[in-house]
């Protein structure tokens, strides 16, 4: 989604992610789409997932071929764990282009409620990023993150390095003393975040 | 950036130096200095006093700021305050680094010095991440980034400016669904695909 052109690969990965749709009228001789049909012709009222984008063309014509359904992870259900604490989630195995697919299936959502869970989501998940991306304790500890925000962590990681590194190079480093390092306080901390 | 490249944009900062040698003028790209005069005061920018003081040519004038009646100041406003407060100049953290690391014994109590420093660093860095944090939470479209230093904006730039990029877009193509299709030029190439 980072520069969403038309020869853009992640726009094109989210783009092929297959979403469920329901077919609204038969189609002669377009049987294989459905894997489990036996007859050639695709009869109407069929339910299979097909990529996005062949999705969003058969709905945009007159009148529309398909309707599109919601995915799993933008139903009511995740939408409710989504909303209490979407940082327990495990984005890399149930939306890999969470967020990008959410913006282009929102239109499909009738109540409009998928727009304001994606960014509920994205403010809780974005301070769970930033806390691991100082501290390399944390970085196993967070769940697996989808692969934008995968994407974010990495550069977070890298300029927070540079910056620590920095830190520590030269003829006088500043570095924590050694009173504050062991103090109880700190520890505790370190000790609650394992 | 790297942090590398904002040390090289702060030691162009002019400080002051008393040489040990006499010289006459020196013209650089960034200006001319001297003459030199052993035993006068005399400004030159950070990096060329940090090369003079490590071949011994030179005893470095500690800068008004990086006194500990001051820095405590600075320290005690800057925990009290909600905001960040406004910091000697741009780049204190890259000449408190190059001066305490070559010319220690020029700067009186420059251990104290040197710790207070990285307080108040510490404090600062802190603040930024909760401030971020707060200014995500409340859904703000933008930040003000007032008294922030260089390296400080640079330690959050990848991040920050993504997030709210990217937050950005998640909004304006959820909030108008008309403009929420795919890219036009998607559809001209299915069009012609069903023509054939």
């Amino acid at each position: 989604m980072a520069n969403s052109n038309y020869l853009s690969i992640s726009d094109i990965l989210v783009t092929n992610e297959k979403v469920p749709c329901k077919f609204l009228l038969d189609l002669p001789k377009m049987g294989f789409l459905d894997p489990s049909a036996t007859e050639n012709d695709l009869k109407a009222g069929t339910n299979i997932e097909i990529p996005l984008w062949l999705a969003e063309s058969l709905y945009t014509r007159r009148p529309p071929l398909v309707s599109v359904d919601l995915p799993k992870i933008y139903k009511e259900t995740y939408r409710e764990i989504l909303n209490a604490d979407s940082c327990t989630v495990d984005m890399h195995k149930l939306g890999q282009h969470f967020y990008e697919l959410g913006c282009y299936i929102a239109k499909h959502d009738i109540k409009g409620e998928v727009s304001s869970t994606l960014l509920n989501t994205f403010r809780q998940r974005f301070k769970m990023i930033l806390s691991a991306s100082v501290s390399t304790d944390s970085i196993n500890s967070v769940q697996p993150l989808s692969m934008s925000e995968r994407k974010r962590t990495e550069a977070a990681v890298v300029t927070e390095r540079a910056l620590s590194s920095w830190l520590k190079i030269g003829d006088c480093p500043l570095t924590t003393a050694n009173m504050v390092a062991n103090h109880r306080k700190r520890k505790r901390a370190e000790m609650e975040l394992l | 950036m790297d942090p590398f490249e904002i040390e090289f944009i702060g030691e162009n900062r002019i400080v002051s130096i008393i040489p040990n040698f006499s010289h006459d003028k020196i013209y650089l790209i960034c200006g001319e200095f001297g003459p030199f005069r052993a035993g006068l005061p005399m400004n030159v920018p950070l990096w060329l006093a940090v090369m003079l003081k490590q071949k011994q040519k030179c005893r470095i004038v500690p800068p008004d700021w990086m006194d500990m009646e001051v820095l405590e100041n600075i320290k005690e406003e800057e925990k009290r305050s909600r905001f960040f407060t406004k910091m000697p100049h741009e780049h204190y953290m890259v000449e408190a680094k190059l001066l305490l690391g070559a010319a220690a014994e020029d700067i009186p109590r420059a251990s104290e010095v040197k710790t207070i420093i990285k307080d108040i660093w510490d404090i600062r860095m802190s603040k930024l991440r909760t401030s971020m944090d707060a200014l995500m939470k409340s859904g703000g479209s933008y930040g003000r980034l007032d008294h922030l230093t260089m390296m400080e904006i640079n330690s959050v730039k990848p991040l920050l400016p993504q997030a709210m990029d990217e937050l950005h877009k998640i909004k304006m193509m959820t909030r108008t669904s008309a403009s929420a299709t795919l890219n036009n030029s998607t559809f001209t190439q299915s069009g012609s695909s069903q023509n054939i």
